[in-house]
């Protein structure tokens, strides 16, 4: 009697497993869901700024210098690749340039990029002095953030704004450039 | 001949409507900054504590630091530190150093507590409305100003070249002071970082 009350435990007791594994399973594959990569970021300095810049292109360019730590800048960021999702393919081209920390190129700046569903191509200022970049983007920039700036097919600004940018003025300004 | 002029004339007047609201949009809202040698006319503002306290008042025997600074922004508060070892190193050698705060989005009492928290000793003004930083043409958090004795800008710009204390490689605006202190010429006399953005009224 004994003995057949083991059995009937055990029987009782790998039911129990048998159906608490698979939900374990099932929960397990939740958590493990596969999250979209994050954005690469890459490193560029300022004579390649420079260069990306100045160079004559097939098409207009749209640039915006952003950081983390510029709440002005985050606060913009959805305008911006709304205007990125619009104008793409629209023969605009657009790029971000983050002014971090050189050593947040691989974990604050794509972080948040993704969080932002961000797609332009993304770099990250590597110059331990930023003065010569500051002036190669614009002489009369103090290098407050964030600063936006269009560029005509010849690599000519045809339009710029410091600060939080107005998106329904930016778009005015790519519109005539783009149709 | 005479519709012909009058056309011309409308002509000339479409085309510099067209290059003003052109120049406009390319040189966005940016202040001037006075020229290097220009004089800071004197101003008066509250401190954080609501005392109206002139320039005249606070300024060095041989010159003066204004620095625009932020509660909130990391790059000045990365700068916390050397700001107030600015302001203890050269106090003894009649630099006085002056904190103005332009941010619509921080008020006095928030600038008081900051100071408090981060120790810095030095005056702190509180410009409401943004008068100095138009004055001034400043536009970002840090950002500093060097006056001589006679109130001459003789430096404007960064306090040095990286925000990350082991990256500086120029210390422009304590060489602008030792120069000016020694008699010599300044030789950089305008030097640019990134910063956070004035938050204007």
């Amino acid at each position: 009697m004994r003995f057949s009350r083991a059995i009937l435990l055990l029987v009782v007791s790998l039911t129990l497993v048998s159906f608490a594994a698979p939900a374990q399973n099932k929960k397990r594959g939740r958590v493990a869901k596969p999250r979209p990569p994050l954005p690469v970021v890459a490193a560029i300095d300022t004579e390649n700024l420079k260069t990306l810049l100045k160079e004559s292109r097939q098409k207009p360019l749209l640039v915006n210098f952003w950081a983390t730590w510029c709440d002005p800048c985050r606060d913009e960021f959805p305008d911006l690749v709304k205007i990125d999702s619009d104008y793409r393919g629209h023969s605009l081209d657009f790029v971000t340039v983050s002014l971090d920390d050189f050593t947040d190129i691989k974990t604050s700046v794509p972080k948040f990029l993704g969080t932002m569903n961000a797609r332009m191509p993304a770099y990250l200022l590597n110059a331990n002095d930023p003065e010569p970049a500051i002036n190669a983007v614009d002489p009369k920039w103090q290098g407050d953030l964030p600063a936006t700036f269009l560029y005509n097919d010849k690599g000519e600004v045809v339009y710029k704004h410091f600060g939080r940018v107005n998106a329904t003025e930016l778009r005015a300004a790519i519109d005539k450039l783009v149709k | 001949m005479r519709k012909v002029s009058v056309l011309l004339a409308a002509l000339f007047v479409i085309a510099g409507l067209v290059i003003a609201t052109n120049g406009r949009a390319l040189e966005g809202e940016v202040p001037t900054a006075p020229a290097i040698g220009a004089t800071v006319d004197n101003f008066t503002l509250p401190d954080v504590d609501g005392n109206e306290k002139a320039l005249s008042s606070l300024k060095g025997k041989n010159g003066t630091v204004l620095i625009f600074i932020s509660v909130q922004c990391p790059v000045s508060n990365a700068y916390n530190e050397r700001m107030e070892k600015l302001a203890q190193n050269y106090k003894a050698k009649g630099i006085a150093v002056i904190g103005i705060n332009s941010n619509s989005t921080e008020d006095a009492a928030a600038v008081k507590d900051h100071a408090s928290a981060k120790g810095l000793t030095f005056t702190i003004l509180k410009d409401t409305g943004n008068k100095v930083a138009d004055k001034l043409g400043a536009t970002r958090t840090p950002e500093a100003y060097f006056l001589d004795a006679s109130n001459k800008l003789v430096y404007h710009g960064r306090i040095d070249n990286n925000q990350n204390a082991s990256l500086i490689e120029a210390n422009d605006l304590r060489n602008a002071i030792d120069a000016s202190l020694a008699g010599k010429p300044v030789e950089k006399t305008e030097a640019k970082a990134f910063g956070c953005s004035i938050k204007r009224a």
